[in-house]
């Protein structure tokens, strides 16, 4: 679908991408998170053919955006950063601009912004000037218009940013509704978004790809530990040192809040050995849970390492 | 390509700066006018004073000056018009959704100069009724009238193209329509100032470039397919200059 090899972007000494390469699968949902000047904006803008890779290449569905560049185009839909609009136009002329533009037959012209309007949640709005529109409405008509000619492929650039959170529950709705039979960058510093939406996440950080997989794989395979939280009744140390001795298992600690910290070896899970022990030992369990590194961590975590590194 | 060109006649027409300049651009072009109506009417009033025989025609009279005026007025206008062309979408950011939509540059530019040119041509073709009036009151060779039209379409074509680069170099507005007036009068003395300059080879140059120069042969009637060749030609730069200009983003930083 999409295919991204060695990209580099210069501007002038400062190289704001460095050897960026990977692949987006058909009808999956890639999520691009990085902190602000990372360059997912960059790497978007190239991938759109908006501008060249200083060096590298990137394929749209088997199409060079450089030397293939019009047909390449044919086939994304792009909601840029700040979804720049004509405020001048009215949502419907400008959604025939588009349309003409991107390619759509005359005949079905009509038809298309008809659909596009519906999908879009545009209908009442259709007639209206687009600078007099709210954020929320406005950020539609971005969608609307990279959805008008039906591409394969969508770019969206920060869908969400500086909308309330109704209107943001609304356009993640909708992107959910259209990432059905699309394949779909989309970039965010959202955490929680981007766990939600995307099939695979990308983590960018200073023009290089610091991790790149599933989001449930981030949050368990970056964790040198199995880390477990439980309350216990009655002897904690008593607890402490049943537990120390299940093979596996590598530093039992006391939590501030009274409970148990056990950190196991990782990919195992002594839970239910745990509970056994303690059990045959008359000790009382009120409750234990295996606690995942959040998003949130993770992506701190290799934020600042690749920092602490460069 | 159809569809930029009428999104952005679309983009004219809802905006009150054209109606303000075409207002103002008739009423100036009707003051010409009634001017050179009554210096013709002052004229046969001589002529038939002393009674000369001199074929005096009505083009000269009438129609050269008009034009001549007129194409002064386009000069000031062009700028107006042109300004906004590629200027407002780069400050809007709406550029950066023409240029990720499957359009060639070649066919961006040529919508942009051709819709400007078309705003033009209808603001130049409502000074037809100036000539229909003349033809109520005395006979006209149309054939003159004609080809002042299309010297003075040309010579704003011209104008345009200096307008839509001056537009490409800039984000903004007020910027573009300076540097675009700076360009277009710069091109319209060109001609003036060679008369003070040795007669060389520069010189000859210069009064070739001029833009002025070419257009007196339409307004005298004389279709001479060297200035219309000229005029295309200046236009074909300047538009492969403007073009230059937004490919220069492939290789800039």
């Amino acid at each position: 679908m999409i295919t991204i090899e060695g990209l580099c972007k210069d501007y002038g000494p400062r190289r704001a991408i460095r050897d960026l390469s990977f692949d987006v699968r058909q009808g999956e949902v890639l999520g691009f998170l990085g902190p602000n000047g990372a360059g997912k904006t960059t790497t978007m803008k190239i991938i759109t053919a908006f501008m060249p890779p200083s060096s590298g290449r990137v394929s749209v569905m088997g199409f060079d955006t450089v030397k293939d560049t019009v047909k390449a185009r044919r086939c994304i839909g792009y909601l840029p950063e700040n979804n720049p609009l004509y405020n001048d136009l009215k949502v419907e002329s400008f959604l025939a601009f588009a349309a003409g533009a991107k390619g759509v037959k005359p005949s079905q012209r009509r038809a298309r912004i008809k659909e596009v309007l519906h999908a879009c949640g545009l209908e009442e709005v259709g007639g209206r000037l687009i600078g007099r529109l709210s954020k929320g409405f406005r950020q539609r008509v971005g969608l609307a218009q990279a959805l008008i000619n039906d591409p394969p492929v969508l770019v969206l650039d920060e869908p969400t940013i500086g909308l309330d959170p109704k209107q943001i529950y609304e356009i993640r709705h909708l992107i959910k509704e259209v990432s059905k039979e699309r394949t779909i960058i989309l970039s965010s510093h959202i955490l929680p978004e981007v766990s939600q939406l995307c099939d695979r996440v990308a983590i960018i950080n200073k023009g290089a790809i610091v991790a790149i997989d599933r989001p449930e794989n981030l949050t368990t395979g970056l964790r040198e530990h199995t880390s477990i939280t439980l309350r216990v009744g009655a002897d904690q140390a008593e607890a402490a040192r049943i537990i120390g001795g299940i093979p596996g298992v590598v530093n039992v600690a006391q939590a501030e809040d009274g409970g148990l910290v056990v950190d196991a070896v990782r990919d195992s899970d002594p839970r239910p050995t745990i509970v056994r022990r303690l059990v045959e030992a008359d000790i009382d369990v009120f409750e234990i849970t295996r606690r995942d590194l959040s998003l949130e961590e993770i992506f701190m975590r290799l934020i600042t390492e690749e920092g602490a590194s460069a | 390509m159809r569809s930029l060109y009428l999104k952005e006649l679309r983009l004219y027409f809802t905006a009150p700066i054209f109606y303000a300049v075409a207002c103002v651009f008739l009423i100036i072009a009707g003051i010409f006018f009634s001017n050179a109506m009554l210096r013709q009417s002052m004229f046969a009033a001589q002529i038939a004073q002393y009674q000369v025989n001199t074929p005096v025609g009505l083009s000269e009279i009438v129609i050269q000056p008009v034009f001549d005026g007129i194409s002064i007025l386009v000069l000031f206008l062009v700028p107006l018009f042109s300004m906004r062309l590629l200027a407002e979408e780069k400050a809007q950011g709406t550029i950066e959704l023409l240029f990720t939509y499957p359009l060639t540059d070649v066919a961006l530019v040529a919508s942009k100069y051709l819709a400007g040119l078309t705003v033009l041509a209808i603001l130049i073709a409502f000074t037809g009724v100036y000539m229909g009036i003349l033809a109520f009151l005395s006979p006209v060779d149309w054939g003159a009238v004609l080809s002042a039209y299309l010297g003075l379409t040309l010579l704003s074509g011209s104008f345009l193209a200096l307008g839509l680069f001056a537009s490409s170099l800039t984000t903004n507005q007020i910027i573009a329509a300076a540097v675009s007036f700076g360009l277009i009068l710069i091109f319209w003395v060109m001609g003036g100032l060679s008369e003070y300059l040795s007669s060389g080879a520069f010189s000859m140059v210069l009064a070739e470039l001029g833009l002025s120069g070419h257009l007196s042969p339409f307004l005298n009637g004389m279709l001479v397919l060297k200035d219309a060749v000229f005029y295309l030609f200046f236009t074909l730069f300047f538009l492969s200059l403007t073009l230059s200009v937004l490919e220069s983003r492939r290789w800039r930083g």
